[in-house]
This record gives C-alpha cells, sequence and structure tokens, in this order.
C-alpha cells in the first residue's frame, strides 16, 4: 500500500483528535489574531449607534440552547450596546425552547448595565403562532403579550410607553438559528409595518440572508462567532467571540490543509492507476 | 452543594458523553442523547402548557371573562376530534381555516418579499448619475452595489435559470450558459458549506471553551474528573465487547 493510499484511509478519530487539538490549543493559548469589520456587521452597530436615547429597541432572541455558541456572544454584545446607548429594550422569542435561556441572558446584561425591568427594558417572553404572532404584535402588542415573562401586565410598564404596535418600534433585530428568524421577521415584520430590521444568524443560514442584506431589505448582519467578534471589537467589550476567534482561524488552517493534502493524494494515486493502465 | 457547581457537572458530564461518540458508538452516548431529547420535549410540554393553556386562555377566560376566546379554542379543539373515527371529520373545519389563514397571510407576504423585491435588485441599472461625475460605471468589485457587481449577479442569475430551463437541449452556445450557471452554483455551495463548516467549529469552540471554564478548581474540577470516568467507561466497554463471543459464533 502507497503512502498516498494508507493517508486516504487514516482513521477518522486522528482527524477528530487533530481538529480537537487545533481548536483546544488557541483557546489555552491565545494569540490574539487582528479581526476586521466588515460592512454588514458595521450596519447594524452603526445604526443603533444612530438611535437617539430612549429610542424602543426590539432584540427577538429566535434561537434556543443548541445555537448558543454562535447566537448568545451576539445578543450579550447588542445588549450591552443597547443600554450603553440608554436604549428601551423590548425582547422576546419567537423560540419556545429559548425562553429560559432568554430571560437568564437578558437579566444578566441588564445586572451588568445597571438597568431596571420595567423602565429601561422587558422580557416579553414567547407566544404562540409563529410567524402569526409577529402580525399580531403589528396590529396589537398587547394582544400578542398580554403580560411579560414574569407575569405582570404589559400594559401600563414604563418601557412601553408610547408603544402599542410594531409601527411605534424604531429598530428591530432578530438573531435567528432558523424559521422563524430573520426572514419572517422581514417579511411579516418590517414588509408590512415598515420599521428597520437587522439581522443576526447562526453561519449556516448566513449564506441564504446575504441576498436579503444586498437588496437592502434588512440594514445589516451578524453572522455567526464570526459576527459576534466583529461586534464585540465594535463596542470595544471582547468577550467569548473575540476569543474564540484564533482557535476558529486555526481549524480552518486545519481544515484547509486536509482538504488540499486529500486532493494530493487522491491525484497522486489518480495518475498511478493511470499510468499502470498504460503500462499493462 | 450550588446550582451552579452541580450545572457544571451535568454540562460537562453530557458533553464528554456526547463527544464519546467519536471514539465510537456507546452506551454513555446513547445515555446523553436520550436524555437531551427528553428534557427538550419535556420543557417545551411545560412551557407551552403555562403560556397557552394557563396565561392565554384560562386565566383570561376566568379572571377578565374574555368570553370570545372560546371560540379559537373551540376550533383548536376540533383538531383532537382526529381522534375519534366517528368524529374526525370535524377537524377538517379546523385544518381548513388554518390552512386558509395561513396561505392568505404567507403568499402576498411571500411573493412581496422573495420574489418582487429581490427582482428589483437583480435588475438594477448598469450606468449609475453621480452629481458632479455624470454618468458613471463604477468597478470597484468590494462595493455589492457596483456596476460590475450588477452584471455579475445578472450573468449569475440568469445563467443558473437557464441550467434549470429542461425543455432546450444544453447544446452549443446553450451549453456555455448552462456550464456558467453550474459554476456560479459551485461557488454557492462552497460559501455555504464554507459557512457550515465556521458555524460546526463555533460549536466546538464554545463546548471546549466551557470544558476549560469547568475545569477550573471553584467548580471541583468536573472537567477533569468526569474526563477521566468517560474515557475508564469506554475502555471497560471495549474490552468487554472483545470478550464476548459474536453473535451467532
Amino acid at each position: 500500500m502507497s503512502f498516498a493510499e494508507r493517508m486516504l484511509k487514516i482513521d477518522r478519530r486522528i482527524i477528530f483528535v487533530v481538529i480537537g487539538l487545533c481548536t483546544l490549543l488557541p483557546l489555552l493559548y491565545p494569540v490574539g489574531l487582528p479581526i476586521k469589520i466588515s460592512q454588514e456587521v458595521r450596519g447594524v452597530y452603526d445604526h443603533i449607534e444612530s438611535l437617539p436615547e430612549r429610542s424602543v429597541f426590539l432584540l427577538s432572541l429566535d434561537f434556543d440552547p443548541a445555537s448558543k455558541p454562535e447566537l448568545y456572544p451576539q445578543a450579550v454584545a447588542i445588549l450591552r450596546h443597547a443600554f450603553k446607548k440608554n436604549l428601551r429594550v423590548v425582547a422576546m422569542t419567537l423560540w419556545v425552547s429559548g425562553t429560559g435561556m432568554a430571560d437568564e441572558l437578558l437579566t444578566r446584561v441588564a445586572n451588568e448595565s445597571g438597568k431596571q425591568r420595567g423602565s429601561d427594558y422587558i422580557f416579553l417572553g414567547w407566544s404562540p403562532g409563529g410567524t402569526a404572532v409577529i402580525i399580531n404584535m403589528g396590529q396589537d402588542l398587547y394582544n400578542a403579550f398580554p403580560s411579560d415573562y414574569g407575569g405582570k401586565p404589559t400594559k401600563g410598564q414604563p418601557v412601553l410607553e408610547g408603544v402599542s404596535s410594531l409601527k411605534d418600534v424604531t429598530y428591530a433585530v432578530s438573531l435567528g438559528a432558523g424559521n422563524p428568524g430573520v426572514e419572517a421577521w422581514y417579511v411579516f415584520g418590517k414588509d408590512k409595518y415598515k420599521f428597520e430590521l437587522g439581522g443576526g444568524c447562526t453561519g449556516v443560514i448566513a449564506p441564504g440572508l446575504y441576498p436579503l442584506l444586498r437588496s437592502g431589505q434588512i440594514n445589516g448582519l451578524i453572522g455567526g462567532l464570526r459576527g459576534a467578534a466583529e461586534y464585540e471589537s465594535l463596542i470595544g467589550q471582547k468577550g467569548r467571540a473575540v476569543a474564540g476567534m484564533d482557535a476558529q482561524s486555526a481549524t480552518h488552517v486545519a481544515i484547509i490543509v486536509l482538504v488540499g493534502l486529500c486532493n494530493i493524494f487522491y491525484f497522486t494515486l489518480r495518475r498511478q492507476a493511470r499510468q499502470q493502465g498504460s503500462q499493462s | 452543594m450550588d446550582a451552579t457547581i452541580i450545572g457544571a457537572w451535568v454540562a460537562t458530564g453530557l458533553t464528554l458523553f456526547i463527544f464519546s461518540f467519536l471514539y465510537k458508538d456507546n452506551p454513555l452516548f446513547k445515555l446523553a442523547e436520550n436524555l437531551y431529547v427528553g428534557v427538550s420535549v419535556g420543557y417545551t410540554i411545560v412551557k407551552t402548557y403555562d403560556t397557552v393553556i394557563v396565561h392565554l386562555i384560562w386565566k383570561p377566560i376566568v379572571e377578565n371573562q374574555e368570553w370570545t376566546l372560546l371560540i379559537p379554542v373551540t376550533i383548536g379543539l376540533l383538531m383532537l376530534t382526529r381522534y375519534v373515527p366517528k368524529a374526525a371529520w370535524l377537524s377538517r373545519y379546523a385544518f381548513a381555516f388554518i390552512v386558509g389563514v395561513g396561505a392568505g397571510l404567507a403568499i402576498p407576504r411571500t411573493v412581496s418579499s422573495f420574489i418582487l423585491k429581490q427582482i428589483e435588485d437583480t435588475v438594477r441599472p448598469l450606468l449609475m448619475l453621480v452629481p458632479g461625475d455624470g454618468v458613471t460605471f463604477s468597478w470597484n468589485l468590494m462595493n455589492p452595489a457596483s456596476s460590475v457587481n450588477v452584471i455579475i449577479v445578472l450573468i449569475g442569475v440568469s445563467s443558473v435559470l437557464f441550467y434549470f430551463f429542461f425543455s432546450v437541449e444544453h447544446s452549443g452556445p446553450g451549453k456555455m450558459v448552462a456550464r456558467t450557471g453550474v459554476l456560479f452554483l459551485m461557488i454557492a455551495f462552497g460559501a455555504a458549506f464554507g459557512y457550515t463548516v465556521m458555524a460546526r467549529m463555533s460549536l466546538l469552540i464554545g463546548r471546549l471553551t466551557d470544558l476549560i471554564e469547568y475545569s477550573d478548581p471553584s467548580y471541583g474540577r468536573p472537567t477533569l474528573w468526569l474526563a477521566l470516568g468517560t474515557i475508564g467507561t469506554l475502555i471497560v466497554l471495549s474490552r468487554r465487547s472483545r470478550s464476548e463471543p459474536p453473535e451467532g459464533g
């Protein structure tokens, strides 16, 4: 068996170990590779930066713990930015399995920023209906969410003063891991009720959302852990996403090298087979 | 014991059990997998019951006398008649209502958002009128709205659509157009795969970051002890499976 053949039949567990080490070592010994800010992430940042104080900022945390590594750091960075800008944060989720995590996240960042529930922010929780909830909120927010996550009536809470429907929202961002997510917020929200919309998503669905970004249907897109790292850099509060970027780069290099090597071995074997065929 | 520490031990253990599948399928992986499914379903049922039945139905009807809510409740209950063969026909009214409302809401919005708006963006003007510079043609590849990118998008959309047009044989000039379409498709698949790899690696980074955090003495070093326990269990299971005679032997 030639070297190329042995390499192509290598035990897959060796590749797992290589990828594992390429991820683990940069996490233990960070290098601090530079992070370039993309226009799509800057779109969300610049818009939040341009909002006047006490504007109504809707954050829909449309993900569950399965997408936590990518979307949780995005949510933390955006919330820190919104609280720093003194915006009124209205948070909610369209994913029932993400309610507990969303509440924990919001409470943690709000406490860290010294914000009060009810006056500076509110967590509406989850309401059944998926995309229908967005339409319902566009007609009457209090009908879609009569009470907040803690069971307190939403009507009369200072944070929602002057807000009766989605038309009163200044800016909305959906952090989506699938459907319902960013697309649903555009189709049933922005397109109908005409508020500005930004998006954040997992890496898997990011390519599918670029058409919405390029056509201006959303004004910014934070894609995966990389997008979260860019946002953390923009607000100057580096967290888990920035810490993970060295590992991300190292694993990408490892995968590129592995793909390259596999192709070299494959073409070597094919050439050998052709040569043997022509000799016989 | 602090709930955070218990959480750290549970999270570490389940992460390592799931990772053990990379070695081979084993009972620890099965335990974590089944637990994940069970907990997810249980959580969803409890949250749905609390939000829908208690907060959106029971309390408004009993405490606020909002009797109009009985209409959607009745339509919803008609769904359950599927389980009674003689009354199953009643569920068709509920389904008809849902399909009708759903389609009515979704079709115009989807057409507007994904077809009309996207067509509008695909056929942008090739030349731009810049105040002071007159009519210009922008060659900047990095600007998505530049004239050269508009041409690339137009070629890409047209060639990919032609590739999926099977009524005409892809030969001669048509073959070249179809091949261009395939090229654009391959680039799109490559970009999608690249993002998928990035996403999967992000998940690995997330779990490893937690494992590193939980190796701290303040948590009782669950990463260290549970990793040793998992490896030990895998060794024992591997030896036991080797010593057992093969089935049918």
